[in-house]
């Protein structure tokens, strides 16, 4: 979706992997140990004239997300459980995640739900379409707000990792409380402060089985 | 049309493609619905009008554009795998699945129509991108640099 959200790239990726190696990417050899033409040359993987060949490197197909304007966040701690772009794969893969997560739990109730509605000795077709009207009332329905939060959570959580520039549990946690505060405004202090609480807490579960699977 | 590098591999991007709709339809929805509810509601009600407005509708239309997109990215790299090939015949075919699946509940005639519909639909999408793309091309295609200019003969 970067052409709905199109976005500045900040230029601060100057430690990134590849230079704690010593290996420049685009060139293929380390310059600080080149002293002449020649060695230039003999260097391994230095210059292969099979690869300057206008159709090398076919073999390895389009490679995921190779390209200049497409690299991967540089942020401290930002690296997710999927690789990601900068705040609108977060948004995007969040969002959805949850959203579809909320979508099959409320429908699986829906669908137990409407298993123990079935009237007595109903048609097939009654039974079928009781069971149906369960599941799209209770899936949509938490599928949907969850989505919102989800969506709020991930705009808070990504405005706050712009602002103090790296991202950490601190980060989450701030972001679920504001997520959930916005949420219940509408309805009073009390539920404002319960949501947010909860949403805190979520936050920081998330934060911390995410850690788990990271292996951090 | 030539793989598209910005997107994500197939069956990864059904979920970015799902939250992506989603939040399409959460935005659009705040800003179409704050204005419908504000100018449905009284005067002296219309701020109030205008967020109720909002909590009622805006997730049930992000809701549905989220099914939606999720539903069409599904179907289209479902039809990717089969035919094995990215043309515009692929975003054709997975809408007619998509707008069939989505009004599977209201009868073979309506399914059927709105496979057909929605087709149509994605046809008219997919062509006005090529145009815009063959626009792009002719716009920026090359050109030989301007000779310069013949001097003429010294006379004798």
């Amino acid at each position: 979706m970067s052409w709905l959200f199109g976005s500045k790239k900040e230029e601060t990726h100057t430690e990134s992997g590849a230079v704690s190696s010593g290996i420049d990417p685009k060139l293929g050899f380390d310059p600080s140990q080149i002293s002449s033409v020649s060695q230039i040359i003999s260097a391994p993987g230095g210059l292969d004239t099979s690869r300057l060949h206008p159709l090398a490197g076919l073999e390895k197909g389009v490679e995921f997300m190779d390209l200049e304007d497409e690299e991967l966040t540089h942020m401290e701690g930002a690296q997710g459980l999927i690789p990601s772009r900068g705040w609108t794969d977060d948004l995007c893969y969040g969002t959805g995640a949850v959203y579809l997560l909320g979508l099959g739990l409320g429908g699986s109730y829906g669908f137990f739900e409407g298993l123990q509605n079935i009237p007595a000795n109903a048609p097939g077709r009654l039974r079928l379409n009781t069971v149906l009207n369960h599941i799209t009332k209770r899936g949509p329905f938490l599928g949907n707000n969850a989505g919102v939060l989800a969506l709020t959570y991930n705009l808070f959580d990504s405005a706050l990792d712009a602002f103090r520039g790296k991202h950490d549990i601190y980060n989450s946690v701030v972001a679920g409380a504001l997520a959930g505060a916005l949420f219940k405004s509408s309805r009073g202090l009390k539920p404002m402060g319960y949501a947010s609480v909860l949403m805190a807490g979520a936050a920081a579960a998330w934060t911390g089985v995410k850690g788990v699977l990271l292996g951090q | 049309m030539s793989a598209d590098h910005t997107r994500d591999p197939c069956p990864i991007v059904i979920l970015n493609d799902f939250g992506g709709a989603f939040a399409m339809g959460v935005i659009g929805g705040c800003v179409w619905h704050g204005i419908k509810g504000f100018r449905n509601s009284p005067y002296g009600e219309r701020f109030p009008g205008a967020i109720s407005a909002i909590k009622a509708r805006v997730p049930v239309v992000g809701g549905n554009f989220g099914v939606w997109g999720g539903l069409f990215s599904t179907y289209d790299c479902a039809v990717k795998a089969v035919r094995k090939r990215e043309d515009p015949l692929n975003a054709i075919i997975a809408g007619f699945f998509t707008g069939g699946s989505l009004a599977i509940r209201g009868g073979w005639r309506h399914t059927r129509n709105s496979a057909i519909t929605c087709a149509c639909l994605l046809g008219v999408f997919e062509g006005v991108g090529m145009m815009f793309q063959r626009y792009m091309a002719w716009q920026n295609k090359p050109m030989a640099p301007p000779l310069p200019e013949q001097q003429a003969p010294l006379s004798a």
